[in-house]
């Protein structure tokens, strides 16, 4: 979520808040001999007041597999997620005297540290790389669509290759599935039409020798790069480098295969901005695999603290 | 005698020594001929206007180079020699030159031993050609179902495409390409069975070589429990007075004989198909077995926890804003079916399944048998052929006029109240008229002279205003037009184009005015459609020509109502608004988080109501049309097929699939549960304040919109660039 103006009200309110809290914290350390203690009054308004935040935090997720229940819009959720989350931090603090105390307290110390830690590095995230995303991926597809788009990119790269150049020798890949419905496929009690062939009309627009560079960068370099487009040691898969490459190859081509080449250098800025795509996507979303354990062992060591300062 | 009546002069010429009269304007190639002298040739033949291209047919005619006979007008005194060592010499090098592009022996030669270039090169005496032969292959075409193209054997005569132009008047064959690479091709070189070819079978008739040949596998595709019904049988048939025998005995196989016992389903609903059927004894009974409902989806508003529930619901439980009052639900068949009970009976004489057979559209309804029947299933190329033979139009047209031009008329709510007497009289005087696709019915601006049913297939009604073409509506059987012009000022308000095979119901102007006075409730009520659909496209004109943005125009997207709009730079790209819309429609999304782009916005494909509705066109039952305020509804008679979903280029119509109990013919009495589909499209999560898609995005990145406030405001001035998609 980004962080802007928006928040306004929820930024003023964590504040006065915190000040609240740190006010009654000093007035606390302050006033009792022995400091602050988590069993005090205020040290145990503290406690549950954080825990209570810690908690509604933690059922962002609940809510979120119920997206149609009118609870609440999830965006007001998620605002209350993130300040609430982070105001648990030094409401805590405040409940420990800034002690970590015994094992189970400093588990849920660093358990806290660590996970509002990678909260904020989260929404560090999710306010910066979208804008990047929009920026640098304009050509951005469904993130699961990726290796669909990949395959279909390929077919259509080999296919302007063989037209500039003639077949190319490459083996068949698997079949992308078809629309079975088609109505010329249809069978049941009536007839139905053979599934269309593409007219087998090759289109031969250079001669073989001339297009004897191509037909090289296309099988050495362009294909292996678009079928492993990860790479990242792969000169196409630097702009700056693929567009040197093409520029080369551009002067070495007659005119008449220039259309095609333009067209395969489409087809790797677009490979390129998948990669983009797939990269930042992982980052966008990578981090709830830190993040969401994490909150889920806090919330639990955080009930048995709970229950056991109860009982002892 | 001339077309003018007079006498043509005669001209006087020698040809091999031999004085000849002809009239003048004969070319040498048809003198020779008609005096018992033969030219070899292989681009003309007589009833196809001659182009020359072969040069085969050359002979001397005394000028610094021989010309070819086929094209040379005869002049007087002219000394033409057909068989000189010179013209035999040339003549037999032009046919070595062809050979050596021709493989040898081609597919006609294997089959019938008759492929005009071999057999003449054999009379040349030529066994192997001088020249080298071309290194690679020109490709062939086997798309098609009933003819193999071979572009090696093709020797560019161009017979096949005069068959198809000239003589068919198809307009599907032609020249593509240049010098060494060019070849015939179908329509803008699409494959053959993927291109406009009706498979005739003129183009292979003509053809002199293995180039264009009969697969002889249409009876397969037919399949294999049909009996092929030989052309002798067929032209016994009244229907089939006057088709050509050799057409049908080259489509041996295109036309099979059915025999279906009693409750045999024939075809169902919204399945694909490429036949029609003509049904010779015994009667079928054509339904609708989807449920006549529409999707409900209800909850939401009544509490926190309330979920949404999509359900179908009839007319009489839910009726919602603009929905269509229509009685009758038009079919691929010669009878509509009634809403109420949505069941008729076909007979003997009777056609069905033409627009499945011409433009590949789903079913419109099922047929069974309801006794024994026998039936002739028929692929396009013959029902083409059909239709455009005068016996079959009669019968075709008689049966209309008799059984359906009733229905037809009363199941548009404004004709119901016509009386028996004029729709007798009607009978006798509407003329059913054809249109191919892409043909203009009526331009925008010319005189009015008719009013229009559409009988079958789909009319597109568009304005022009400076800034391009605005799609008003597209038009389906049940809908009618030209009613503005007629009553108002006597021009076109509007250009109506076929948009595939179409057929109107033309009632002229006299009987049309006949009608406006005899039935004064009928002038009113077409009045009053008249005004509204003036003020619609009044409404729409303002719309368009107030908005700066190009882009947005041909996108449509100014149109819309209401838009999903996800601020990219808030979207972390969760999903959560695409699950949210699954949950709240039983886990089938309306949404999907693709579209086009705006500046930081993406427009999400939910339905945007779009300047050219292609959703709407080849609905079987004409289900799908537009609210006045260019929503779209889909009628209760929706049968599944999903050919709306398909065409929207923006996938923002679904099917969603409900669960109803229907009765099981075969076994009477039992009812057995299944699966009927309904199209849906975005209904905005109706009951609750926010949509679903908006409520659940936790980023603050979904937004629907108005989007002419919204773009005017966030794009700025009217000079304001939209960014590339």
């Amino acid at each position: 979520m980004r962080i802007d103006h928006t928040h306004k009200k929820w930024f003023i309110a964590s504040v006065a808040l915190l000040a609240l809290a740190g006010a009654a914290y000093a007035w606390s350390a302050w006033s009792s001999p022995h400091g602050p203690k988590g069993g005090s009054a205020l040290g145990l308004t503290f406690g549950i007041v954080g825990s209570a935040f810690m908690l509604f935090a933690g059922l962002l997720a609940p809510r979120k597999k119920v997206p149609v229940w009118r609870a609440g819009r999830a965006q007001t959720w998620m605002r209350g997620h993130l300040w609430l989350g982070l105001l648990s931090l030094p409401l805590i603090l405040f409940h420990g005297g800034f002690h970590f105390g015994g094992t189970l307290s400093t588990v849920l110390m660093v358990l806290l540290i660590f996970v509002t830690a990678s909260g904020v590095f989260g929404a560090a995230l999710q306010h910066y790389l979208p804008e990047l995303m929009t920026r640098e991926v304009p050509l951005e597809t469904i993130f699961e669509e990726i290796d669909h788009v990949r395959a279909q990119l390929r077919a259509e790269a080999d296919q302007i290759a063989s037209a500039a150049c003639g077949s190319l020798g490459l083996a068949a890949g698997p079949e992308e599935p078809t629309d079975t419905s088609d109505s010329r496929l249809a069978g049941g009690t009536t007839a139905y039409k053979q599934p269309t062939a593409a007219a087998s009309v090759a289109v031969l627009a250079v001669t073989e020798e001339e297009c004897a560079p191509l037909r090289s960068f296309y099988l050495r370099e362009m294909r292996p790069f678009l079928e492993n487009p990860g790479a990242r040691s792969h000169p196409l898969g630097d702009a700056a480098q693929a567009r040197s490459v093409f520029q080369e190859l551009r002067r070495r081509l007659p005119p008449a295969a220039h259309d095609a080449l333009k067209d395969l250098e489409d087809i790797c800025e677009e490979e390129r901005q998948l990669n983009r795509q797939a990269r930042l996507h992982y980052w966008l979303h990578g981090w709830l695999l830190l993040h969401v354990p994490l909150s889920l062992a806090l919330l639990l060591l955080g009930a048995v603290h709970a229950a056991m300062a109860l009982r002892y | 005698m001339s077309a003018g009546g007079q006498a043509l002069r005669q001209v006087e010429l020698t040809i091999d020594g031999k004085k000849v009269v002809v009239p003048e304007g004969t070319t040498v190639f048809d003198a020779a001929r008609l005096n018992a002298i033969s030219i070899p040739t292989l681009c003309h033949q007589q009833n196809e206007a001659p182009v020359g291209v072969c040069r085969v047919c050359v002979v001397d005619v005394g000028a610094r180079v021989f010309t070819a006979a086929c094209v040379r007008a005869v002049e007087p005194g002219m000394v033409v020699t057909t068989n000189s060592e010179k013209v035999r010499r040339a003549r037999r090098t032009l046919v070595e030159l062809l050979m050596s592009d021709h493989p040898s022996p081609c597919a006609r030669q294997q089959h019938s031993r008759d492929c005009e270039l071999e057999t003449l090169a054999k009379l040349e005496g030529i066994t192997q050609p001088r020249f080298a032969p071309r290194s690679t292959s020109r490709g062939k075409d086997d798309s098609s179902l009933s003819i193999a193209v071979a572009f090696d054997a093709c020797i560019l005569c161009d017979r096949c495409i005069r068959g198809c132009n000239d003589i068919r008047g198809n307009l599907v064959l032609g020249r593509t390409g240049k010098g060494a690479q060019t070849g015939i091709a179908f329509d803008h070189n699409r494959p053959m069975g993927e291109s406009t070819c009706v498979s005739c079978g003129e183009c292979m008739v003509s053809c002199p070589t293995g180039a264009l040949t009969n697969k002889g596998t249409v009876h397969a595709a037919l399949g294999p429990d049909a009996r092929p019904v030989t052309s002798e049988e067929l032209l016994q048939l009244p229907v089939f007075k006057g088709v050509s025998g050799t057409f049908l005995e080259l489509n041996k196989g295109a036309i099979v004989q059915r025999h279906f016992q009693r409750g045999d389903m024939v075809c169902r609903e919204g399945e694909y198909g490429s036949t029609a059927f003509y049904i010779l004894e015994g009667q079928a009974q054509v339904s609708i077995s989807s449920p006549i409902a529409h999707v409900k989806t209800d909850g939401g508003a009544r509490g926190f926890l309330s979920r949404l529930k999509s359900s179908l619901a009839r007319r009489q439980e839910d009726r919602r804003e603009e929905e269509a009052q229509q009685r009758y639900i038009p079919t691929d068949g010669p009878v509509d079916l009634a809403y109420e009970n949505p069941v008729a009976e076909l007979g003997p004489g009777d056609l069905f399944g033409e627009m499945t057979c011409m433009n590949y559209y789903p079913r419109s309804a099922t047929v069974r048998a309801q006794t024994d029947c026998t039936m002739l299933e028929m692929l396009r190329n013959v029902l083409d052929i059909l239709q455009k033979n005068k016996t079959f139009r009669e019968q075709l047209e008689g049966t209309y006029r008799q059984r359906a031009l009733d229905s037809h008329l009363r199941g548009v709510p404004i004709f119901a109240g016509l009386t028996d007497d004029f729709i007798n009289h009607l009978r006798e005087t509407v003329e059913l008229t054809r249109y191919a696709p892409g043909e203009v019915i009526c331009r925008q601006g010319e005189p009015a002279d008719s009013f229009y049913l559409v009988r079958l297939g789909f009319v597109k009604v568009s304005e022009t205003y400076p800034g391009g073409e605005l799609v008003l509506a597209y038009l389906s059987r049940g809908n009618y037009f030209g009613e503005i012009g007629l009553l108002g000022v006597g021009q076109r308000s509007a250009t109506c184009t076929a948009l595939d095979h179409v057929e109107l119901v033309r009632i002229a102007s006299a009987d049309f005015q006949l009608m406006m006075g005899w039935f004064p409730q009928v002038r009113r009520s077409l009045e009053a459609v008249a005004q509204e659909r003036l003020q619609q496209n009044r409404e729409r004109l303002s719309l368009v020509r107030s908005v700066p943005l190009d882009r947005f125009l041909a996108q449509g997207l100014m149109e819309a109502q209401s838009l999903l709009i996800l601020n990219l730079e808030n979207c972390t790209r969760c999903d959560a608004c695409v699950r949210a819309c699954a949950d709240a429609h039983d886990g089938v999304t309306r949404l999907v988080r693709e579209g086009l782009r705006f500046d930081k916005y993406l427009v999400a494909t939910s339905c945007r109501q779009c300047r050219d509705p292609l959703c709407m066109v080849g609905c079987p039952v004409g289900s799908i049309r537009r609210r006045h305020s260019l929503e779209v509804i889909i009628e209760d008679w929706c049968i599944g097929c999903g050919l709306c979903a398909r065409n929207c280029p923006y996938g923002n119509i679904n099917l969603h699939p409900f669960e109803v109990t229907q009765g099981e013919p075969a076994l009477p009495g039992r009812e057995m549960a299944v699966i009927q589909q309904k199209a849906t499209s975005c209904d905005l999560c109706t009951g609750h304040k926010e949509p679903s898609c908006v409520y659940a995005c936790p980023h603050d990145a979904a937004h629907r919109v108005n989007p002419r406030e919204f773009f005017a405001r966030t794009l700025g001035s009217p000079t304001a660039g939209v960014p590339e998609s």
